[in-house]
């Protein structure tokens, strides 16, 4: 068995190439608007975005801290809701009939499109943006964990009936654990969509956030400030798809490994 | 205990056309007794194991336990699959425990007990191992604990020992028979190997395919306890020639 710590300087290790590719963009970026002349309001170089925000910092700190919280409210709705959801259209095939075609409707409207809708309806408050991230959101969960859920070998299901278990029983000890890998797979798809979800929202009708800000930025001219919360937002989503595999490396340490062996998520 | 009554069973494929997997099977398992039932593949064996848990029920005919009729699983019945379909998420131990958790029979000596039967079945220390990192022949190993600890009355094996390389075979096998001596369970085991069903069971069912039935119930007169020594004597041989001749004769007519 190899130590904790070897482990952890081996992850250190697979994630070395994604940073030097990273470091090496922002180097490549900063060279080439210097050499090239590009003026800051089309390209501003990395350096300049950073004087940008280390100038107003308090105020970029408010704007992420309000779109985090419509991103963690959304994503948490998105959880709350899928889970469940998936559980019913997995139970029943006239469930799943009934309500899958409504899911895929809600799919196929413009989020951005929605929103004004819904602020007219609900006031320009928390509550549309939170509804808008979920709604960004939640499909691809529900469609893991349905898929997770039916995927359990009939085997498995059969180990279970010889049990004398029930259909809920069934559902609760067999179907679920083995559709953790999948909900998973939802999760993080879940995790970097809630904070485009936020962003949109965030574009039709807010007064703080950061795509609040990259749109009052914009108006003048401001672009590095723009390109300030474009880059907190990518920081932001890759926080929180790298959470989500944390809690399951940690929660589920079975399942991160497994996801290799286990079937393809749809 | 168990009595299969005529049993057919016909299965519907997905084309719409009929598979014909049991006709007219009938036999007794009394108390305690071990039978095993060899066959070719696709004869319906597994079908008939299936029956006799409950999980399936029959065409025509019927099973019943004690007088009353099969319909559902049953807690004195635990099966072992062909495939050792273990949790993928629980260790070895609650792998084990698994069936008692479920139906709440779940007791203070129930973990003491797995250990033991672990331990016995050579898998001491690999309590909390994941199922996937055993070997196929030590999943199959855990999936015969898990349905020992259950101490069921009747006990179904679908080729447990299928998946295992000879060597542990012979081992697994005089295991199993010591663990059913102490027990006195009916067990009705599947198995593919002639030798193996001759020096298990007390009767040896030999079932033809197509449709699935019984051409033959071979008696088996060895004395107990058995060992692989007794492979050499007449009784073992004249066995065993009879049930090759039911198995391969069928082919030679076939072929011819
Ligand atoms: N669920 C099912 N649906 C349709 N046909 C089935 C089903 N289960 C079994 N059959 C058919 O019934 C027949 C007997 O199957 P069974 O699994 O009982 O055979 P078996 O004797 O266990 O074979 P093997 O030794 O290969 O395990 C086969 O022809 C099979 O195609
Ligand atoms: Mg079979």
């Amino acid at each position: 068995m190899p130590p904790a710590r070897h482990e952890r300087l081996a992850r250190l290790k697979a994630a070395l190439p994604a940073w030097i590719a990273v470091i090496g963009l922002f180097l490549a970026w900063e060279g080439a608007v210097r050499f090239f002349g590009i003026r800051e309001f089309l390209l501003p170089a990395p350096s300049a975005i950073w004087t940008a925000t280390v100038a107003v910092w308090p105020t970029v700190l408010a704007h992420t801290g309000s779109t985090l919280l419509t991103v963690l409210l959304g994503f948490t709705a998105s959880v709350l809701v899928s889970l469940p959801l998936a559980m019913l259209i997995a139970s029943s095939r006239a469930i799943s009939a009934a309500i899958y075609p409504l899911l895929v409707v809600t799919q196929s409207i413009p989020k951005v499109a929605l929103a004004p809708i819904l602020i007219v309806a609900l006031g320009a408050n928390e509550v549309p943006r939170v509804i808008v991230t979920f709604l960004v959101a939640f499909f691809p969960l529900v469609v893991a964990t349905v898929a997770g859920l039916l995927a359990t070998p009939p085997e498995l299901i059969e180990l279970g009936r010889a049990c004398r278990a029930g259909r809920v029983q069934e559902l609760l000890r067999i179907r679920l654990p083995f559709a953790v890998p999948f909900v998973f797979g939802g999760l993080k798809v879940a995790a970097a969509l809630s904070v485009v979800g936020a962003v949109v929202a965030e574009f039709v009708g807010a007064d703080a956030g950061l795509g609040y800000l990259i749109q009052t930025s914009m108006a003048f001219f401001r672009t590095p400030l723009a390109f300030s919360a474009v880059v907190i937002l990518a920081i932001m989503g890759i926080v929180l798809f790298q959470a989500v595999s944390m809690l399951e490396r940690i929660l589920f340490p079975w399942s991160s490994g497994a996801e290799n062996s286990a079937p393809p998520s749809a | 205990m168990i009595r299969f009554e005529r049993i057919g069973k016909t299965f519907r494929g997905r084309d719409g056309a009929a598979v014909e997997a049991l006709r007219d099977v009938s036999m007794d398992i009394a108390e305690g007794e071990f039978v095993a039932i060899v066959g070719a593949s696709g004869c319906g064996k597994s079908t008939l194991l299936r029956l006799a848990a409950g999980l399936v029920p029959a065409s025509s005919g019927g099973v019943s336990i004690d007088g009353s009729a099969v319909t559902s699983p049953r807690a004195e019945t635990a099966m072992v699959f062909q495939a050792a379909t273990l949790l993928p998420w629980a260790d070895v131990l609650r792998n084990v425990t698994f069936p008692l958790r479920l139906m709440k029979r779940i007791a203070p000596d129930t973990e003491d007990k797995a250990r033991a039967l672990l331990a016995t079945a050579g898998l001491a220390g690999f309590e909390s191992r994941l199922p996937r990192e055993l070997s196929g022949g030590m999943q199959q190993r855990v999936a015969i604990c898990r349905a020992l600890l259950q101490e069921p009355r009747l006990l179904l094996m679908d080729e447990p020992f299928g998946a295992l390389d000879a060597l542990t075979r012979e081992e697994m096998s005089i295991e199993l028979l010591r663990l059913w001596a102490a027990r006195r369970m009916a067990v009705l085991f599947v198995t593919h190997s002639i030798p193996e069903a001759v020096l298990l069971a007390d009767r040896v069912v030999v079932m033809s395919p197509r449709p699935g039935r019984i051409v033959d119930v071979v008696e088996v007169n060895l004395p107990r306890p058995r060992s692989f020594d007794q492979e050499g004597t007449d009784e073992f041989q004249r066995c065993a020639r009879r049930i090759r001749d039911h198995i391969f004769g069928n082919r030679a007519a076939r072929a011819a």
